[in-house]
């Protein structure tokens, strides 16, 4: 779209920037705090029964029978419905790769451990589970593909008999002269590594409220929606309806972090509802529920990677196998988290060449969601800490051997190796602050000295790339090849002075109310109260997808200055009818439209907005009445992915670097995180208390990845994690306080040059605690090469010199 | 996750309560604090007939020093005991210990008798009833009885309450004078149950060790008095030497340990050494 | 499964100062009786097993878990939820505190680490650090990294000690001031709300 949106704070039209690049006291707050923001959960209608979900207790099993005759009889239960249902009613889920989805509830055979089976509507939550313990379902056990490797053998089962294999996806990719750089290293430095199952765990599960209307046919959808319109467009395409009769009405989320989705529970509710004469229909997924099979499962993987260097540290190729569990099927869109490390695939290094040899295979583990980073976590903990490796072998510093192979800062916009381009950069910079405010040499004594009486204690120093404002071409390896994510606010003046903004997507807690908010109270000289966003649904809102791979906050930055630019030239037409000039003639400044030529001569936004609903008799013939302006944002400049998935996906470019220092108590295999330094760069911080808050919240996501998080299963494919008491979420006793130091290297790319940040730190926690673990046994020859590095696996290590 | 249908009693006397568990056996299920029965209610894995609340018997709640003991009835919650005026003198291995149990909004509801029926061997409460010697008073059909913490716990999640008994109090002796305590564990995460744990009391007369007790706890199905390493302590020298012997007979006597994605059995064998050493030596400091 | 529905228990309590009572299955836990029969839904479920605490709300002044209680034990006791704090539009100073010291990005937690927040406060006008972990080591937030939380407790604190009052004596206070029989409604209160 056309518009002029100002690329810097200086083009905004007001004399002093007010509100943006502060930490201003956010919309969303009296609201949250008062126990009033509306969750799914709050939701009541008029006759509206509660859903619960009878679960597959096998990995693998034919469903020979069900009989819900018993639960259909009880009082109080008014649907009941099963796979069969679900496959005379609707069409499989579309899943990337295409062709390894199935119904929302299990047809004919159930493919792991808590796919739902039969689902019940009833006029309670605890009757709906009564009626639950009458149903009687008989299974024929089938053989368990407990996991990957199991998955690739000659004589596995089959996840979905119709492929053939178990392999959803194997390729390799290669870029650049990757076996030259191989063949002519000095050294090649290899290892392996296993990360382990973990997921989003928001405190507030999956929910839904869903009505099927009999009579228009009208679906529609109540929900924590992370992304409307995508859902919106899915459930029409599976429940077989026209897109405009289904409406989605995204809720504010107790948090996301990439996996609200839950396709299965709108359909299911959906379904019932139909049954249920219409009748409203709600769920909401348990913890239990949501441990055992719902979107909160993501990177099962297997890594080997191979660096090939010259002994002055430089690395020339680098290499990476992966092998991913991507679960029963693809419908969680795991196979895009095995993807999107191509948009930073060698982290902050020049490493021309550069190889991907990717496979991703189905198991009868629970399928794989989207988590916050989405892929490149484990990526960069393999890659960080074979560079450890290499340092180590090499007798370098592990600063010393990243700074060798840093991009260049004055080679930006840089296009790495797999095909993106990063925005902007300076790496250099941010580990020279990092060392000094962390006083680096005085802490490597201190280890030294810690060292000598004994004790298990390293330093961890990683640094990464954190992309931001995500397209759809980064996972184009894995069918999705479509380039393009819109986000549209329509902004809107009145004649008191106030704004209106309004949108299409709900709160997940990064405060995205607030920033639009102070990006207009910026351009039209009002403060953030003034400014009312208003969320409307998918078949109301203006284009938009709504959060996800660190986009929003740049998006809709874009999208509101935008509109706010739209309004502007629409409001200075009429401001030059009212001031008896040319619309080139009026400039816009501190809410006022003015004659450049004499300031003086100049109307309030309000006065011209009152004239514009009032007196439409003056308007010029061709101009829209309204005083108000949509504008669609979509990232500039992304090109279409090559065979070899290069392309310009990932907008921006954010990086970090982090410092950590941990003690490993030998005796008991535990860890203490004594120490926690980072400094990151995120370009113009919009709002620097917003980003801060992501950068904890990244940082106790990442020592809960690094120590905490796992998904446990039995070689059966049964899962050992049922409850909070087996998976564990890091408390206010296992997050450090850390020490942040801020840069500031703006995007040339996007509005006021702001960076992608949400996913920030957990892109870079885990590896730094993984290298710091490392670093602390290197003493002993030992290397920790499994996440989470749990009491049990060090110990194991260190005591029986066993992975 | 709602909890199965159950009938409801809220008795007003210990003997209307031991009656209804005479009439209706392991149908029944004693609710005070709640903080283990309800979570297992909730998630359908207990599922009695008939819940019988003891929250409303008078006099239940009560915690007096009484007889050298500490006595702490049946509702008498954990965080009641743990701000007891002057437990830090009159018993700091109880207010120790309380501090590791959960978190203080379960200390709040839960009982320490109802942590002691509940018998989770990774639970602090029944190691620190068995370190301490702890006596528990069990109400009947047929009367009251008296039983040692020892041989109160069978095994995991069991103790010698029949269906038809109420654990009506805990009589923690108070600590003999000039007593050195601790309490050493291991957790994934603070509040989190065991992995390990030990808890030793002992004195030091005569520049030796004296009456020791060493109680590792979170290694097997109860709590685990550990005889020999006490024996190994009685009339030693503190000091390491000693408690490396005593450790390693700590270590030998755990029998089964736990194996979990936790930690695993020889691990937990391990530690509890570890733990059982660390807490000898912190009781010396303190004796 | 029983053959006979267990009998409805009655139950009579206090609910933010008001006098409630109702008829219940004795199986409906405290915190679905506030959000269903009471439409409090303020306090929220994050696990239904006593682990999260995003339903932790005052029972006669101590924080519980109210997806680990019975409606039936909350009888003749004092419940006090979220809603109770904000005093007709004006925010209560540990609800302030979050918001000045941004304690706070989805929410879904806050109500539970506000609750928690106000039996400490109550007893303990300055706490030590060690006891502000203590209480907040019993509640989980998946957004803020408890950076923030940890300073909004203690700005709230200072805002308290500013005030020479508790954080629940001011609730008490404007409770008092609303039952005052200066035209109150209270209304019928049998039957729950």
């Amino acid at each position: 779209m056309s518009s002029r949106i100002p690329n810097s704070l200086e083009e905004l039209p007001v004399s002093e920037i007010r509100w943006i690049g502060k930490g201003v006291e956010r919309l969303e707050d009296p609201s949250l705090v008062t126990g009033r923001t509306e969750f799914i959960d709050n939701v009541v209608l008029p006759g509206m029964l509660h859903c619960a979900i009878l679960r597959s207790p096998y990995a693998h099993a034919r469903i020979v029978s069900i009989d819900s005759s018993a639960a259909e009889e009880m009082e109080g239960v008014y649907a009941v419905i099963t796979g069969s249902d679900a496959a005379r009613l609707t069409n499989p889920a579309t899943t990337a790769p295409e062709g390894w989805g199935g119904y929302c509830l299990a047809h004919e055979k159930t493919r792991f451990v808590g796919e739902p089976v039969v689902a019940v509507a009833a006029t309670s939550r605890y009757l709906a589970e009564d009626a639950l313990e009458l149903i009687i379902v008989e299974y024929e056990e089938l053989p368990v593909v407990a996991n990957a490797q199991a998955a690739l053998a000659d004589d596995a089962a089959l996840i979905f008999e119709e492929h053939g294999s178990n392999v959803m996806f194997a390729r390799k990719f290669t870029w650049g002269e990757v076996a030259a750089a191989f063949a002519d290293a000095d050294l090649v430095v290899a290892d392996d590594y296993h990360w382990n199952r973990l997921g989003a765990n928001p405190m507030e599960t999956f929910g839904c409220v869903v009505d099927w209307n009999p009579a228009d046919d009208m679906l529609t959808c109540r929900g924590s929606f992370q992304s409307q319109s995508h859902m919106g467009l899915a459930r029409s395409l599976v429940l077989g309806l026209p897109s405009n009769r289904v409406r989605m009405i995204s809720h504010p989320h107790g948090g996301s972090f990439g996996g609200k989705g839950g396709f299965r529970g709108v359909d299911i509710c959906a379904l019932l509802s139909k049954a249920a004469d219409g009748r409203p229909v709600k769920w909401i997924e348990d913890r239990l529920e949501y441990l055992l099979a719902g979107a909160g499962q993501s990177w099962d993987r297997e890594y080997t990677l191979e660096l090939a260097l010259k002994n002055d540290g430089t690395v020339t190729g680098l290499r990476v196998k992966l092998l991913d569990d991507m679960g029963g099927t693809a419908e969680g869109f795991g196979a895009v988290s095995a993807a999107k490390p191509l948009a930073a695939f060698t982290g902050c290094y020049a490493i021309r060449a550069a190889e991907y040899d990717l496979a991703l295979v189905a198991t009868n583990k629970v399928p794989q969601s989207p988590y916050r980073g989405m892929g490149p976590p484990p990526h960069n903990w393999v890659l960080e800490q074979t560079m450890d490796k290499a340092a180590r072998e090499l007798g370098l510093d592990p600063a010393e051997i990243r700074r060798r192979n840093y991009i260049p800062a004055d080679a930006f916009p840089y296009t790495i190796a797999s095909g993106n381009e990063y925005d902007s950069g300076n790496y250099e910079a941010a580990l020279d602050a990092l060392l000094d405010m962390a006083d680096y040499q005085k802490l490597c004594a201190e280890r030294d000295s810690a060292r000598a009486d004994g004790r298990l204690v390293g330093l961890g120093l990683v640094n990464t790339v954190e992309p931001g404002v995500f397209d759809w071409n980064a996972y184009a390896i894995v069918g999705m090849e479509s380039t393009g994510v819109p986000e549209g606010i329509t902004v809107a003046v009145d004649v008191m002075g106030r704004i209106t903004a309004r949108l299409g997507f709900s709160l997940e807690g990064q405060g995205q109310y607030t920033l639009v908010a102070q990006v207009l109270a910026d351009y039209f000289a009002v403060t953030p109260a003034d400014v009312s966003i208003v969320y409307q649904d998918s078949l109301s809102a203006p284009p938009h997808f709504g959060p996800g791979g660190s986009r929003l906050g740049v998006a809709i930055t874009g999208a509101a200055l935008g509109a706010a630019h739209l309004l502007e030239c629409k409001l200075a037409r009429v401001a030059a009818v009212l001031l008896q000039c040319e619309p080139d003639d009026v400039e816009f400044m501190d809410g006022f439209l003015r004659l450049r030529a004499m300031p003086e001569a100049k109307v309030h936004f309000a006065e011209v907005a009152g004239v514009m609903l009032a007196r439409s008799d003056l308007l010029p013939e061709d101009s829209d009445p309204q005083p108000q302006a949509t504008y669609v944002w979509t990232a500039p400049g992304r090109t279409p992915a090559d065979e070899q998935g290069r392309a310009k996906s990932y907008l921006t470019a954010a990086n970090a670097c982090h410092l950590v220092k941990v003690e490993v108590d030998p005796d008991t295999g535990t860890v203490d995180i004594l120490g926690y330094w980072l400094v990151d760069d995120c370009g113009t911080r919009l709002n620097p208390v917003t980003v801060e808050g992501q950068t904890m919240g990244g940082i106790a996501q990442g020592v809960g990845a690094a120590l905490l998080e796992e998904y446990v299963y039995d070689e059966s494919a049964q899962p050992l994690t049922s409850s909070f008491m087996d998976y564990l979420l890091p408390s206010v006793y296992e997050v450090p306080r850390v020490e942040k130091k801020a840069l500031t290297t703006p995007s040339p790319f996007t509005p006021l040059g702001a960076k992608g940040c949400g996913e920030g730190a957990m892109h870079t926690t885990p590896a730094a605690i993984m290298c710091a673990i490392n670093d602390a046994l290197s003493p002993l020859g030992l290397s920790a090469r499994e996440v989470p590095a749990s009491p049990r696996r060090l110990w194991k290590l260190l005591h029986e010199n066993a992975d | 996750m709602k909890p199965p249908a159950f009938e409801y009693a809220s008795p007003a006397s210990v003997a209307e309560a031991v009656g209804l568990l005479a009439e209706r056996g392991f149908d029944a299920k004693i609710l005070a604090g709640g903080q283990s029965l309800m979570a297992l209610l909730n998630m359908r894995l207990a599922r009695p007939e008939l819940l019988v609340d003891i929250a409303r018997v008078p006099g239940l709640d009560s915690i007096d020093i009484s007889g050298g003991c500490l006595g702490v009835g049946a509702m008498a919650r954990q965080r009641s005991l743990e701000f007891f005026p002057g437990l830090a003198d009159s018993h700091p291995l109880l207010l120790a210990g309380l501090r590791h149990v959960a978190h203080p909004q379960n200390r709040n509801q839960g009982t320490v008798c109802g942590s002691l029926a509940h018998a989770d061997p990774a639970a602090e409460l029944p190691a620190l009833a068995v370190a301490t010697e702890a006596e528990l008073v069990i109400e009947g059909p047929n009367g009251r009885r008296s039983e040692r913490a020892e041989d109160f716990f069978v095994t995991y999640l069991t103790t010698t309450l029949e269906a038809d008994e109420l654990l009506v109090e805990a009589r923690f002796p108070l600590p003999a004078e000039g007593s050195g305590w601790s309490v050493q564990e291991v957790t994934r995460r603070h509040g989190d149950f065991a992995l390990a744990g030990a808890v030793v009391t002992l004195r030091i007369a005569d520049a030796r060790v004296a009456d020791p007790h060493v109680v590792v706890f979170g290694v097997g199905a109860v709590p685990l008095r550990c005889a020999a390493a006490e024996q190994s302590l009685d009339g030693a020298e503190p000091g390491p030497a000693a408690w490396k012997e005593a450790a390693a007979l700590v270590a030998e006597a755990v029998e089964d340990p736990l194996d979990d994605v936790h930690a695993s059995a020889a691990q937990r064998r391990s530690v509890a050494g570890v733990m059982a050493s660390r807490a000898m030596e912190e009781a010396a400091a303190r004796a | 499964m029983g053959e006979n529905k267990p009998a409805k228990v009655a139950v009579a309590l206090t609910v933010n100062g008001r006098s409630v009572s109702a008829e219940l299955e004795p199986r409906v836990t405290l915190a679905d009786f506030l959000r269903v029969d009471l439409a409090l839904t303020g306090t929220h479920l994050g696990c239904e097993h006593g682990v999260c605490g995003a339903c932790t709300v005052l029972l006669d002044g101590r924080a519980v878990r109210s997806c680990i209680m019975l409606a039936v034990q909350a009888a003749g006791h004092e419940v006090t939820t979220i809603e109770a704090l904000a005093n007709e539009g004006e925010l209560h100073p540990l609800q302030q505190a979050f918001v000045d010291k941004h304690g706070l990005q989805c929410g879904f937690c806050t109500p539970g680490f506000i609750m928690a927040a106000a039996e400490l406060l109550e007893r303990d006008p300055d706490p030590s650090e060690q006891a502000l972990l203590e209480t907040l080591g019993g509640q989980v937030c998946r957004c803020t990294g408890y950076e923030a939380i940890i300073e909004s407790v203690r700005d709230a604190a200072e805002k308290l000690r500013q005030q020479g009052v508790g954080p629940l004596e001011l609730l008490a206070a404007a409770l008092e001031k609303k039952a005052a029989p200066s035209g109150d409604d209270t209304g019928g209160n049998g039957g729950g709300e």
